[in-house]
């Protein structure tokens, strides 16, 4: 049997018992709660903002002004500017959450069923890197599985009280929901490692939860600085190498009208995936279940 | 040995964990269609050799084969080898038909034939009726019978079943003895276990282990030394002496097939030993109770060899 067969097999196993489980279906009511009230004031404050600005065209123009101050480039300022708000702020809404979902959806993918030995029905069956990459792709689908759902709310939620249209759902709203998509990739990475080195669950989930808040102190600390040199200078500067070690520092690369920037933020994110599934299937191959 | 094929091979396997050696140097060879036990105390070293076999750890030295391959040669051995893994808990949220279908697809079977023969396997562990209930729904027999299902299905060439009874209610056991036997000549069984008469019943051989080395392995005839001793158990309360109703050890250590023979007063049972050579086990039960119902000693039972329990004793 093939690898990728095998991965298939795992990964389809991974997301219905995600899907089935307590935890599955209470985090989807949760999110899908979380995503019906996201929704409505996400569109209550871009209607707020468009009667503040006259129209909606208004509004656009208003925002190019100020990115093209803060970026100095106007090509870019009239495309961000262009983008939908409301799906926009909820596109940082989703990725700043989604370490989060991957977190509790995947603490316990490997280490739950190392806890329980569970594993062992699968250690004669499946070559351990097939086990770790399907346990990997199996939490990724599914969190790729809800961001398109809630997506696909949003964008409902929005077109129906017209703050985009169709045009917008299809050029926006699909490329928000993949950008969403490929950055939950290296958390799914990070938390089935973390969930690999465990027997415990719980250490899994604290480490888990240990190293995301690490990773987004990195950011804070990148925007923070890069905040006070916009106050000092009016110039927002271009995110310092290290910020990039947070996979969700990448959402404006992948946003980028060129294509170049968007290739090498997929090529780092996935290489990242690839990386810590290539390591991360070398511990576990090597270690007593 | 027989001419066999080997179907399993341990050479000088030693694990280690940290400073504790778990296993020290085994060597062992099971042959295919065996049933073969694996026996020893608390901490003997059965369940790290097993899980070895298994794949489950890797030896710090020396090797393991199965058919021929490393356990961690997954593909190659794919379908090929089944394993009950002790207190490993079935996943709670999977149905009993979807693990199966899974696992069988996983071995490499068309969808269409994972199905049948997980239903087949669930069949042969009496549990047809269980395909759609949830595995964490199950009582602690019917999740055993589960993993005794996943362990045999796709029929494959070995078998590693770790306390495949334990816990089991009497009527249960005795049916999962039953599928065991059912299956001998057909796989290579390999069973670790802590129940000594079962083992008995079932494995036509067994490596009895103490401190993580083997210290005796054979035909179970040869492990209980049934060619080369019998039993007698005379009634409760029988003394040792001359006359009647008494156990003449001497007049029955001078008969000529006797080897050696030890009179237990306390549990009035007598330990006869021969040499294999000059005379049959029944010719030697013969003699000897023609001699003790000669004297009017009363006869409650006669066996060949010593129990394995009494051998696992007296090694371990």
């Amino acid at each position: 049997m093939s690898p990728v067969t095998e991965i298939g097999l795992l990964a389809s196993r991974e997301l219905r018992r995600s899907v089935r489980s307590v935890k599955g279906l209470i985090l989807g009511i949760i999110t899908l709660v979380g995503a019906v009230l996201a929704s409505l004031v996400l569109t209550w404050v871009e209607g707020q903002k468009v009667a503040e600005a006259g129209s909606r065209e208004a509004l656009v123009e208003l925002r190019r002004q100020m990115l093209e101050k803060q970026t100095g480039d106007a090509g870019l300022a009239r495309y961000l500017a262009s983008m939908p708000q409301s799906l926009r702020s909820f596109l940082d809404l989703t990725i700043w959450l989604g370490p989060l979902l991957v977190a509790l959806l995947g603490f316990d993918a490997v280490a739950g069923e190392l806890q329980h030995r569970s594993v062992r029905f699968w250690a004669v069956r499946s070559r351990r890197s097939s086990y770790f990459a399907g346990k990997l792709l199996g939490l990724w689908a599914l969190v790729a599985l809800v961001t398109v759902v809630l997506s696909l709310l949003v964008d409902g939620f929005a077109l129906v009280r017209g703050f985009v249209g169709a045009a917008d759902i299809l050029r926006w709203g699909s490329r928000f929901a993949l950008v969403a998509v490929v950055i939950a990739g290296p958390w799914a990475a990070i938390a089935t490692f973390i969930s690999s080195t465990f027997k415990q669950p719980i250490g899994a989930l604290l480490t888990t939860f240990g190293t995301f808040f690490l990773l987004w102190v990195v950011n804070v600390a990148g925007v923070a600085t890069r905040a006070r040199a916009l106050a000092e200078t009016g110039t927002l500067p271009r995110p310092h190498l290290w910020e990039y070690v947070y996979p969700n520092a990448y959402d404006n690369l992948l946003l980028s009208p060129e294509p170049g920037k968007v290739a090498i933020a997929l090529g780092v994110l996935l290489g990242f995936v690839a990386l810590a599934t290539a390591g991360g299937s070398l511990l576990f191959a090597r270690r007593d279940l | 040995m027989s001419d066999a094929p080997i179907a399993v091979q341990l050479r000088n396997v030693t694990k280690r964990f940290g400073a504790k050696t778990a296993v020290d140097g085994v060597s062992l060879a099971v042959e295919a269609g065996q049933v073969f036990g694996l026996i020893g105390p608390n901490g003997a070293g059965k369940t790290t050799t097993f899980s070895m076999l298994a794949g489950y750890l890797h030896p710090t030295a020396g090797s393991l084969d199965v058919l021929g391959f490393a356990p961690s040669a997954v593909d190659a051995l794919r379908g090929r080898l089944g394993v009950l893994p002790q207190d490993a808990l079935l996943p709670a949220t999977d149905t009993v038909g979807q693990l199966l279908v899974h696992m069988g697809r996983l071995q490499g079977l068309p969808a269409a034939a994972a199905l049948e023969k997980a239903r087949q396997a669930l069949a042969e562990v009496e549990g047809a009726d269980w395909w759609t209930q949830r595995c964490g729904a199950l009582s602690h027999g019917m999740a055993k019978r589960v993993a005794l299902a996943q362990a045999f299905l796709g029929s494959p060439d070995v078998v590693l079943l770790d306390e495949p009874t334990a816990g089991l209610d009497p009527r249960v056991a005795y049916e999962m003895r039953q599928l065991v036997k059912a299956k001998r000549g057909r796989a290579a069984i390999v069973i670790s276990s802590h129940n000594l008469q079962e083992l008995e019943e079932i494995c036509d051989a067994a490596a009895i282990l103490d401190r993580g080395r083997v210290v005796a392995q054979g035909t179970m005839g040869e492990l209980t030394a049934a060619n080369a001793e019998i039993r007698v158990k005379v009634k409760a309360g029988t003394r040792r002496g001359t006359g009647p109703g008494l156990v003449d050890v001497a007049k029955l250590r001078s008969l000529e097939t006797v080897r050696t023979l030890d009179y237990d007063d306390e549990g009035c049972e007598l330990y006869v030993s021969f040499e294999r050579s000059k005379a049959e086990a029944e010719a030697v039960i013969g003699q000897v109770l023609s001699v003790l119902l000669g004297d009017g000693v009363p006869i409650s039972g006669v066996a060949k060899g010593r129990s394995l329990e009494q051998r696992v004793m007296d090694l371990t």
